[in-house]
């Protein structure tokens, strides 16, 4: 073979390897990086636009959403199964706040701070802010703001109540009156909504669930007993109805909803559907934080969404840019404009054309700058659990408040110590 | 060559079943949780003795009992009157057998949140019911003395037609000419139903108590939606105790003693059952 011919096959080959290099390269960059994100349907549907807009932008990321279950605890369950399957479909996880401090613990998160930058969160409203750090590490970016807010009736009363007390004078004189039937409704079921309406009623007596130091639970103080037997006493006026103690929010929001009862505690998404045309309170509702006593503040219970990077996704840089995409104003904005959810960017809460269509974005305002945070802790579930509980038992008159509130105390601690994350020997009050 | 042959099934059968028992077993002797970032720490029988100090596993080990068996029962007996409807022809009977299974058809998760809304308090059909005859209305799923039986309604009436298709099919192996017999000999349609249907019927019962009793047990989608457990915890079973501890405070070393606690319970029924129905041959024999 000749000089010539090996230059010639040589060319060939250097041609050949050219193309296909080029032809590899070419592909990779036509094939887009796939973030898979696990949202609860109602979110999965109303980002649907939002999520097309981002994909049109973004040519080297295509990001999917998958719809999970509607209820908030079938979301978790779904996701912690694939978790815990150690090859996780999600890069991304739209999550419940109480979720944060187990999902990091267990591993299954990973650090934003290294993608995001510290200052992640400064934007964000302080109602919203908390929540998202654990154990010196940030989480979780909210989306959305959520917290317990007290629903009045501003054809039967000229200022909402500010205390417990009032409440209940206010509430039973209109119910005596004859004006309506039931002067408070509030989630008793035995489930989350409870400990989250229990929160803000213990707060504002003035008590606490975790002590400061994270390690003893003090849900058998004074306060707590205090919070515990009001809600009984209202269910044992006439107040509240006894059925209560099965209400989720939606049964709370179908009695005052129909016009039967003066006041509710409910979350930002019940004043949307209050004001549809055809309710029988349009116009007629207002909104402010829940009632405290003397040496209490009030407070509403935080409950936001936001999201999450799955410690085993391939794409965690991509990933990053679409949770920043996904929490941008712009698309807060939309959202609050569209259906009135609560932005959790400050700046959103001056914006003139969302408070033209929001009126009550102020209240929300100031009810987020008040809220209360459920205790940070890996072993949340286990210790509202134990609360749901026992209140449950108070509220239905199987157990006297002192007896109940002292006994979630005692089953509590002991989760705590049995754990090692409690106070060490007897240190514990129990 | 016998155990050659029922080797696959066999394997198969140790795949299912006590592959998975003997990690249960051994699950129940580590701490598995959260706390210990998801990896299996041996812990003795630590698990076992919180086990039995439990007062929680004790009142969902009693109230799993009471579901069960006044559920059961009630099956079997509802069940019985509706095979004896069902296997004697008669105008409707066709019609009735449709209707009959159609609660055994719906899925459960359905059927529990429909009877959420039928006995709500005060806006479903039946306080609605109550009301119109001037009584105030019930408080049927948010009283810790009510709510349980408003389960065993709902696990009565949708696992009936299971109990009724089985005797039926009992009654059908009955031959006609015992009863043809019985009537020669001057015996009464009642006393047909004692000494002939019911003796003949017992094998068909027994399998259905067996096969009702095990889902009753491990009754879990049922209670999960209509009450969530509550009200005051008065509703829960061992296997959402179980759920719970699983997959909401991820304590897997827990969740699976809980889980083999309600095992040895299962076991023990079904020898005092087995047990029962040798004794029951007995005396007839």
């Amino acid at each position: 073979m000749g000089l010539r011919s090996t230059l010639r096959y040589a060319a060939l080959a250097l041609l050949l390897v050219g193309l296909i290099s080029s032809g590899v390269l070419w592909a990779q960059r036509r094939k887009p990086v796939v973030v898979t994100a696990l949202m609860p349907a109602p979110f999965a549907q109303v980002t649907a636009p939002i999520v097309e807009r981002f994909n049109r932008r973004h040519p080297g990321i295509e990001l999917r959403v998958n719809r999970g279950p509607f209820e908030t605890e079938a979301i978790s369950d779904l996701a912690i199964s694939s978790l815990l399957l150690g090859d996780s479909p999600y890069d991304l996880l739209l999550m419940d706040v109480t979720w944060t401090p187990k999902y990091a613990a267990a591993g299954w998160l990973a650090p934003l701070e290294p993608l995001l930058g510290e200052d992640a969160l400064a934007g964000v409203v302080p109602g919203a802010r908390e929540g998202n750090r654990f154990d010196g590490h940030l989480w979780r970016i909210p989306l959305v703001a959520d917290m317990g807010l007290l629903y009045w009736r501003t054809d039967l009363m000229a200022a909402p109540p500010r205390s417990p007390d009032e409440l209940m004078a206010t509430a039973g004189a209109l119910q005596r009156a004859g004006r309506v039937r039931w002067g408070y409704v509030w989630q008793g079921r035995q489930y989350e909504g409870l400990s989250c309406v229990f929160l803000e009623v213990l707060r504002g007596f003035g008590g606490q669930w975790l002590s400061a130091s994270g390690d003893r639970v003090e849900l058998g103080s004074p306060a707590g007993v205090a919070a515990a037997s009001w809600l009984r006493q209202l269910i044992d006026q006439g107040i509240t109805p006894r059925a209560v103690a099965n209400f989720a929010e939606p049964e709370a929001l179908q009695s005052f909803g129909a016009g039967d009862a003066a006041l509710m505690r409910n979350w930002p998404y019940a004043w949307a559907e209050l004001q549809k045309p055809g309710s029988p309170v349009r116009g007629k509702v207002g909104v402010t934080t829940m009632v405290a006593a003397a040496g209490g503040s009030p407070a509403g219970t935080q409950g936001s969404w936001g999201f999450s990077l799955v410690s085993q996704s391939p794409h965690p840089r991509e990933a990053a840019l679409v949770i920043a995409a996904l929490t941008a104003p712009e698309v807060q904005k939309d959202l609050a404009q569209r259906l009135g959810y609560t932005p959790t960017l400050s700046a959103l809460f001056e914006d003139p054309q969302l408070v033209a269509a929001n009126p009550v974005l102020p209240e929300l305002r100031r009810a987020l700058e008040a809220t209360v945070l459920r205790p940070l802790s890996p072993l949340y579930a286990q210790l509202s659990d134990i609360l749901q509980r026992q209140l449950s038992e108070v509220i239905t008159g199987e157990r006297e408040a002192a007896e109940g509130m002292e006994r979630a105390q005692r089953l509590s601690n002991q989760v705590l110590r049995a754990s090692g994350l409690g106070a060490g020997g007897g240190a514990a009050r129990s | 060559m016998t155990l050659l042959l029922t080797l696959p099934a066999l394997l198969l059968l140790a795949l299912v079943f006590a592959v998975p028992l003997l990690r249960y077993g051994w699950l129940s002797f580590h701490a598995d949780s959260v706390i210990t970032g998801l990896q299996p720490v041996p812990n003795g029988g630590a698990n076992w003795l919180r086990l039995i100090e439990d007062e929680r596993f004790w009142q969902d080990t009693v109230q799993t009992l009471r579901f069960a068996g006044l559920s059961v029962a009630l099956e079997l007996l509802v069940g019985l009157a509706l095979a004896l409807l069902l296997h004697h022809s008669w105008r409707g009977r066709t019609a009735l057998r449709t209707i009959t299974l159609l609660p055994w058809a719906l899925p459960t998760a359905v059927m529990a949140l429909g009877w959420r809304w039928i006995f709500n308090d005060p806006y479903g059909p039946i306080n609605a019911l109550v009301q119109a005859l001037g009584l105030p209305a019930l408080p049927f799923l948010s009283s810790p003395a009510s709510t349980w039986l408003v389960v065993v309604l709902a696990d009565v009436w949708k696992t009936t037609p299971f109990v009724a298709l089985l005797l039926l099919a009992g009654l059908q192996s009955i031959p006609t000419d015992l009863y043809e017999a019985f009537a020669l000999e001057g015996g009464t349609p009642a006393q047909a139903l004692r000494r002939i249907t019911l003796p003949l019927l017992l094998p068909y019962a027994f399998l259905a108590v067996l096969f009702r009793l095990a889902q009753a047990l491990g009754v879990f989608d049922l209670v999960q939606i209509l009450t969530g457990g509550g009200p005051a915890g008065s509703t829960e079973t061992l296997a959402l105790y179980s759920y719970l501890s699983a997959m909401r405070f991820l304590d897997f070393g827990y969740s699976a003693t809980v889980m083999l606690g309600m095992f040895v319970l299962l076991l023990g029924l079904t020898a005092v059952l087995l047990l029962g129905r040798r004794w029951l041959a007995g005396g007839r024999a």
